[in-house]
């Protein structure tokens, strides 16, 4: 029992390093995280019931310790990484930029959105599971996750407003978003920090 | 004779149809771009190995509540 218990936590690990950078915008801090929730989990292991849902319990934990992490400095100023995948050598010098445009952009939403956003499209997590590990009503997961692709759209199609063009624009620039916008990664990169108070509500 | 009554009793075509496709087509194709783009930038976050540090928490742990 203690086995798998340890065994579930080791297999989790990707995930959970995924969803603490989702959080903290940060290698280093997600790291100390991920350390920090696998503490907590492994002291409070004997509240978790076998057979529930660990990667809920286990999300749960982590998401627990960043907003009492971020409680206690409240106003850290971090510095947002762009991963590095943004510099693969294997990508064109185009895909890279793109990247790093997404990579602003994502950093940009709030973090309760980007969070479900990643757990959805990055982990493949349901929206029940989703729900279960962000403490949330399933219809909010969804309503996240949704907001969160509208605005990132919005954003790279260098778009003030989603409503403020036509449809065709539209579907032709979410064709070529990757190419379209210097704009919208100038105002990433000037945004105003990241919505870590919706976590804090 | 009876296809002219037939053809009436059709709903006439919303025109706001095949604007709403549009901007559903324009939304699948930014999704699925979105996907592999966030894919390219996360996933070798996920696949770094575990810090030794954190493995020797992990397990040091583990063998104490195996005695």
């Amino acid at each position: 029992m203690a086995n798998e218990f340890h065994g579930q936590v080791i297999a989790l690990l990707p995930r959970l390093r995924v969803q603490a950078l989702a959080l903290t915008r940060n290698r280093a801090a997600a790291d100390d995280l991920v350390q920090d929730a696998v503490a907590n989990a492994l002291a409070a292991q004997n509240s978790f019931t076998p057979g529930t849902n660990f990667a809920a319990w286990m999300h749960r934990i982590l998401r627990n310790r960043f907003i009492s992490t971020l409680r206690k400095q409240r106003e850290t100023t971090d510095i947002e990484d762009v991963p590095a995948g943004a510099f693969a050598v294997s990508a064109t010098h185009e895909d890279r930029l793109v990247l790093k445009e997404l990579g602003n952009a994502v950093n940009r939403l709030p973090a309760d959105q980007r969070e479900a956003l990643f757990m959805v499209v990055l982990q493949g997590m349901s929206y029940e599971d989703v729900a279960e590990a962000t403490g949330c009503a399933v219809g909010t997961a969804k309503s996240r996750v949704f907001r969160a692709r509208r605005q990132l759209q919005t954003w790279l199609a260098g778009e003030e407003s989603a409503e403020a063009t036509t449809e065709e624009q539209r579907t032709e620039r979410a064709r070529i978003s990757g190419r379209s916008s210097e704009r919208g990664g100038q105002r990433a990169r000037n945004g105003s920090g990241v919505g870590e108070h919706h976590l804090l509500a | 004779m009876d296809m002219d009554s037939s053809d009436s009793s059709k709903p006439a075509p919303s025109p706001k149809a095949p604007k709403r496709k549009a901007e559903r087509a324009g939304e699948d194709a930014f999704d699925l771009w979105l996907q592999r783009g966030l894919h390219q930038l996360y996933d070798d976050v996920a696949a770094e190995p575990i810090p030794p540090e954190l493995m020797r928490l992990i397990e040091e742990d583990r063998s104490r509540r195996g005695k």
